[in-house]
């Protein structure tokens, strides 16, 4: 059991690695993106700074007017920025999908892992997924593929420096963001 | 050549950079003018604490919501205990404690979550 645990494992970091790396030459390496995200990060930030003086002085409408006019320019930048990232992902995303799909009929029906603590209901159709008996102490490939990339894959990314900024994190980013209120 | 020449230099500062960062970790009540920079070392020590008490968890072993209950207890302390009593950092500066103790709190938790499982099998699973 043990080595299928940590075959999993070693499962994880090598597609968190793959995707990383199929990311940056399908989008990361591309100077389109490098200059759209080095946007996004000055503009989060300088939105950032303008809001809290805006808390701390007299509201102005002008100068309110002028945070929606940048805040919609960042709005426009971060939807750029993710139409520049959709084809790659969409073809990363499937790519991995079909691993993980693979990865899955190979260890359909075996216990990966112990759990020591039985999860919450609605994470046992995960957790005990295709697997045999009632003992929801048994862990599935799937559910412990999941914890392990949510893990692996961010703390990789922040290694590499892949990770967005959290000025821009702030301000939201993608496609479905709603801009945060001017003001306090 | 130039170009080499470049990349070489900027890995070095970059080391140096990550070096000066680590030191300021380990030093009491140090000087943090980017924000960022604190926040990135209360992300990887966040990461340790997790990787830390989910191998401790899982040799002892502690199990059910009283483990989970307890990483988040003694992650939350630990952390608190480092940014307030040890750097001495005024947390208005970061919008708030919550902006500090939230700093890669899930993360740490699915670290300790795969640490947990894995060492208790290791140890205990038939």
């Amino acid at each position: 059991m043990i080595a299928d645990t940590l075959l999993i494992l070693f499962i994880s970091i090598v597609t968190a690695l793959l995707g990383e790396g199929l990311t940056w030459i399908l989008v990361y390496r591309m100077e389109k993106y490098k200059k759209l995200k080095s946007e996004v990060e000055k503009q989060s930030k300088k939105l950032e700074k303008q809001k809290e003086a805006i808390g701390t002085e007299a509201s102005e409408r002008s100068l309110k007017k002028k945070l929606e006019r940048q805040e919609e320019k960042l709005k426009t930048n971060n939807r750029d920025l993710s139409m520049v990232k959709m084809k790659s992902m969409f073809a990363i995303g499937f790519a991995f999908t079909a691993l993980l799909s693979m990865f899955n009929s190979i260890f359909d029906g075996r216990v990966v892992a112990r759990l020591p603590f039985v999860p919450i209901s609605w994470l046992q159709s995960i957790s005990h997924r295709n697997l045999l008996g009632e003992d929801y102490t048994d862990c599935s490939f799937i559910f412990l593929y999941i914890l392990c990339t949510m893990s692996i894959r961010q703390n990789i990314q922040k290694i590499l420096g892949f990770a967005p900024s959290r000025a821009a994190n702030k301000q939201g980013s993608g496609f479905f963001s709603t801009p945060t209120p001017v003001g306090k | 050549m130039s170009n080499v020449k470049r990349k070489s230099g900027e890995k070095i500062s970059s080391d140096l950079s990550k070096m000066a960062t680590l030191a300021k970790a380990f030093t009491a009540a140090s000087d943090w003018p980017d924000k960022d920079e604190f926040l990135d070392v209360i992300y990887w020590f966040r990461q340790i604490i997790g990787l830390v008490i989910g191998i401790a968890w899982g040799i002892v072993p502690i199990k059910g919501l009283l483990g989970i209950v307890l990483f988040f207890a003694v992650n939350m302390a630990v952390i608190y205990v480092y940014f307030s009593i040890f750097q001495k950092v005024d947390e208005e500066d970061y919008g708030g404690i919550s902006e500090i103790l939230k700093e890669g709190l899930m993360t740490s938790f699915a670290t300790f979550l795969v640490a947990w499982i894995i060492v208790y099998s290791a140890l205990y699973a038939d």
